[in-house]
């Protein structure tokens, strides 16, 4: 028992409990097994766009591009399948990758070696990823009839009746998990973010860390990027408009700190799951779907002043036992 | 004896002695190069069209209709903030001021409404980042969500149509040959100038941003001043509702504006604007905004479209904020990894010997100058010679002891 209650983030789980408790009493529609694996299915883009901004926050920075890469990779992917259909669909998913991957190591590259702000740097590749995405586009939509059996079926081909973007999340989330918590490279995220100075000090090439941390996150982007056309069947060059922020949200929402070093992978897939139900939730119920977007706000700005309030009592806390101590 | 023991009193006050050349690099001057060029560009490409008074007329018009906003970003921006919310604010303000207008109440009344919405929004988002301290970015970002909720709570999908008269004068009409947009602009810039360079409450934010600790411990109050800060920037949203509702034609929705914030940061950061805080002049963006104006008005005569020209805006922005990175420690730490391979001995040797001939050739043409004998400049001459070798073969015996030892370590470990 006190093994759990000493989780790092019991607070955002009894919050997510009490959450699905008042959803549960005023809508009980949505916790059939469909609507919840659709209502899952509908969200699954932003565990990737979340992860990848969780693990830039941590380093101290912010990536807002990722909306614009997910928008430059699914365009691309979207429009060479349609032309050559005959090309396997694991190809997409790897071009996916590349693209998220290339669009992120120049973001670190500006970041990380020329020293730029990352708010800046990424507000600048925003519009050019942005811009680029309408270029390879055209201003062209592409309809389901357009998307072929193969590509859909990677976001919505069911395995043991979960769609497969359910699967892919999850996967992603695990190596994510093991990549932040026991490997190297990981920690050195961790560090760098925590206190630049002494990583720098331990010997750890500040530079290099942050190029990698964009890098994830580009990639990750890239990839929801392929997943989102293939999950909606649909694509055009404005795709993902906003949804960085969106991310930052969850990753509020999740504990993540906007000044860095700290953060943790399940912290923000609760955050996640919050996001959603939080979404789902106000959607069903009659009338409040145009109050979307004024309570997430609220809710984004209640959950940060109760984390902030609470870090302050518990430093406070800490200070007085170990003033008790001297 | 008593007079020998009182200290001098050190004159403290920087003088700073007027200096073409560096007035003429300073970033404000680079600023204007690049709007000259735009302007020759265009009079190039278009002489039709731009020897014309209207054209001009109409890119400013078109450009300025977020320019009150800029302003107040250039304080946010000064304390190390940001405020991602002005767009919604901005669309906030303009429906206040809309709905009372709608319903009967006076144009004064309506308008006042407006901005004082706007000054609320922003004391909002003070009190939120001065006194309990949350980071600026996330709490503007989840309140620019709040406040356009708000606005799509109350219009739905509707839009307001019903605006004072003068919203569309100051979008699209003129006073004499200045567009009236651009009189405003110069008098809210020339206000901000003041506040900025010529009042003690310009320079504690110069203070806060900064160092805020430092500004603490020598009584600035830095909350207080935050809020200031941010409610004034709501009230220049509020003003920038009137430019971008006149400049829309007298209507609004709930989605309009979107993106607007990120063109104000843009604006700011090209006109030299740091956004770490505690750099930046207020002739900066005010001369950038033009440029933008410009730019974009350049690119969509020259037949690029809306989406490729936020390419342009994307680079413009990236060049802006690595321009001033460029500097002198960068070069000589890009010289110190190329050419010295990472060797500070052989760096030092090289600027020494540099210095040398430096001086040893200001010395000939001092010479020469004097008429003095050949031999005695043929004498330097040769000593500059000598100084070049030994340096080159001191340079190439330590580059060798380097690749030796490197050889060395590689065969220890291997």
């Amino acid at each position: 028992m006190k093994k759990i209650m000493g989780y790092r983030n019991i607070g955002l789980v009894f919050g997510l409990i009490g959450l699905l408790v008042l959803a549960a009493i005023i809508t009980p529609s949505m916790f059939s097994v469909n609507a919840v694996i659709s209502m899952l299915r509908n969200n699954a883009v932003y565990v990737f766009l979340a992860i990848g901004m969780m693990v830039v926050l941590v380093t101290g920075g912010i990536d807002l591009s990722i909306g614009a890469t997910l928008a430059l990779a699914g365009v691309a992917c979207t429009s060479l399948m349609s032309s050559h259909g005959e090309i396997p669909t694991v190809v997409w998913v790897l071009l996916s990758l590349v693209i998220g991957m290339l669009c992120g190591a120049f973001n670190g590259f500006v970041v990380g070696y020329l020293k730029v702000v990352p708010m800046i740097a990424t507000l600048g590749t925003m519009y050019i990823y942005r811009g680029l995405a309408f270029l390879l586009s055209g201003g062209q939509w592409w309809f389901p009839h357009q998307i072929s059996e193969s590509y859909q079926a990677w976001a919505a081909k069911r395995i043991l009746g979960v769609p497969s973007i359910l699967w892919i999340s999850a996967i992603v989330f695990i190596i994510a998990a093991w990549f932040l918590n026991y490997r190297t490279s990981g920690r050195r995220i961790y560090a760098i973010g925590t206190n630049v100075e002494s990583a720098r000090v331990a010997g750890i090439k500040e530079a290099r860390v942050r190029f990698l941390a964009f890098v994830i996150s580009g990639a990750l982007a890239g990839l929801a990027g392929m997943l989102f056309t293939s999950n909606y069947a649909s694509c055009t060059y404005s795709i993902g408009d906003g949804y960085e922020l969106q991310a930052v949200a969850i990753c509020i929402l999740g504990g993540v700190s906007i000044t860095g070093g700290r953060g943790t992978v399940d912290g923000v897939l609760i955050g996640w799951l919050m996001m959603s139900v939080i979404t789902q939730f106000i959607s069903l119920l009659p009338g409040l779907s145009v109050w979307q977007k004024a309570l997430q706000g609220a809710i984004i700005i209640i959950a940060v002043f109760i984390n902030i309030a609470m870090a302050r009592s518990s430093e406070k806390r800490f200070l007085k036992e170990r003033g008790a101590l001297l | 004896m008593a007079g020998e023991n009182k200290a001098t009193v050190r004159d403290l006050t920087v003088k700073e002695k007027f200096k073409l050349s560096k007035f003429l690099v300073r970033w404000e001057m680079m600023l204007i190069y690049i709007l000259i060029l735009i302007n020759l560009i265009l009079a190039v490409a278009r002489p039709g069209l731009y020897f014309n008074i209207g054209t001009i007329q109409s890119i400013i018009q078109s450009g300025l209709d977020l320019s009150p906003m800029v302003m107040g970003m250039v304080f946010v921006l000064m304390l190390g903030d940001i405020d991602v919310s002005i767009a919604s604010i901005m669309v906030l303000s303009g429906m206040t001021t809309g709905l009372l207008y709608q319903n009967g109440a006076p144009v004064v009344a309506a308008v006042l409404a407006g901005i004082l919405t706007g000054a609320a929004c922003g004391a909002f988002n003070g009190v939120l980042i001065g006194y309990v301290k949350m980071p600026a970015v996330i709490v503007t970002i989840s309140t620019s969500m709040l406040f356009r909720g708000i606005v799509e709570i109350i219009l739905d999908v509707n839009s307001l149509k019903n605006f004072p008269a003068f919203y569309n004068a100051i979008g699209w009409r003129n006073w004499g040959i200045f567009p009236i947009s651009m009189v405003l602009y110069v008098i809210i810039t020339v206000i901000f100038f003041f506040i900025l360079h010529k009042s003690t409450f310009g320079r504690q934010l110069y203070i806060v941003g900064n160092n805020p600790t430092t500004a603490t411990y020598s009584g600035i109050r830095v909350e207080r001043v935050k809020l200031i800060v941010f409610i004034l920037m709501g009230v220049m949203a509020g003003i920038g509702s009137i430019f971008f509702v006149g400049r829309m034609g007298g209507g609004l929705s709930s989605s309009m504006g979107t993106g607007y914030e990120m063109d104000v940061i843009a604006i700011c950061v090209l006109g030299g604007v740091s956004t770490n805080g505690g750099k930046g002049k207020v002739y900066g963006p005010f001369i950038s905004t033009f440029i933008m104006a410009f730019l974009l008005y350049t690119l969509g005569l020259i037949g690029v479209d809306a989406n490729t020209r936020k390419i342009v805006t994307g680079i413009v922005l990236l060049i802006a904020v690595l321009i001033p990175s460029i500097n002198r420690q960068l070069v000589a730490d890009i010289r110190l990894k190329v050419l010295y391979k990472n060797n500070k001995n052989i760096e030092a040797l090289n600027l020494k010997t540099a210095a040398e001939v430096k001086g040893l050739k200001a010395e000939i043409a001092r010479l020469k100058k004097e008429g003095a004998a050949s031999d005695k400049i043929r004498k330097l001459e040769e000593k500059i010679v000598s100084l070049q070798n030994t340096c080159k073969e001191k340079t190439a015996q330590m580059k060798a002891e380097l690749a030796e030892d490197a050889r060395r370590n590689k065969e220890r470990f291997s």
